[in-house]
């Protein structure tokens, strides 16, 4: 038995999937999918805001000036946020290494609701993805 | 817990089945499942030393 081939996506998926994964639930907003967007996006930024507000930390590759590759998963699951991850960054909010902050009981719950809210954000861009090219109603 | 099991299971919910209800139901039920082996681990680690 063959496999079937898959047709290949057109680009205004890749597009809408880039989109999607840089503000959250806008690739579902551009397609006028109301309600996913705002539950998978909704869903996303509640993470990512009760993350912060938790203390959590996130991540990117230097650490004490030197580059770590132990940050390298912490940091792709912080990246699926897109935008907020690169605004938290650009002001360096919540990327120091900084005890009294580590302190905090909520600061590894925090930490983790900081990943989910970007592995969750790839999985609504996968959803959104699918939708423009046409393999999901 | 809770808050990480509702999130994660709308999003869950929201991708999976074809039709609203099988969607709800499935959100539901991973969110029971979420739960239930969030206590159960809760438990047994409560155990260990």
């Amino acid at each position: 038995m063959e496999a079937e081939e898959a047709e290949p996506a057109p680009g205004f998926a890749w597009l809408i999937g880039a989109v999607a994964w840089f503000i959250p639930g806008v690739g579902h907003l551009l397609q006028q999918k109301w309600w996913r967007a705002a539950l998978m996006g909704g869903a996303v930024w509640i993470c990512f805001f009760v993350g912060l507000g938790m203390g959590g930390h996130l991540f990117d590759l230097w650490y004490e000036g030197s580059l770590s590759l132990l940050r390298v998963p912490p940091m792709i699951a912080d990246i699926g946020t897109g935008a907020p991850y690169f605004v938290a960054w650009l002001l360096d909010y919540n990327f120091k290494e900084d005890p009294v902050q580590a302190a905090r009981t909520t600061y590894e719950y925090g930490t983790a609701f900081l990943w989910i809210a970007g592995l969750l954000n790839y999985l609504t861009m996968l959803d959104a993805f699918d939708i423009a090219a046409g393999r999901k109603p | 817990m809770t808050l990480f099991a509702a999130l994660a299971s709308v999003v869950f919910g929201a991708m999976a089945k074809d039709t609203n209800q099988e969607r709800l139901l499935y959100g539901l039920k991973v969110f029971a499942e979420f739960m239930v082996i969030g206590l159960v681990l809760g438990w047994i680690l409560y155990f260990i030393p």
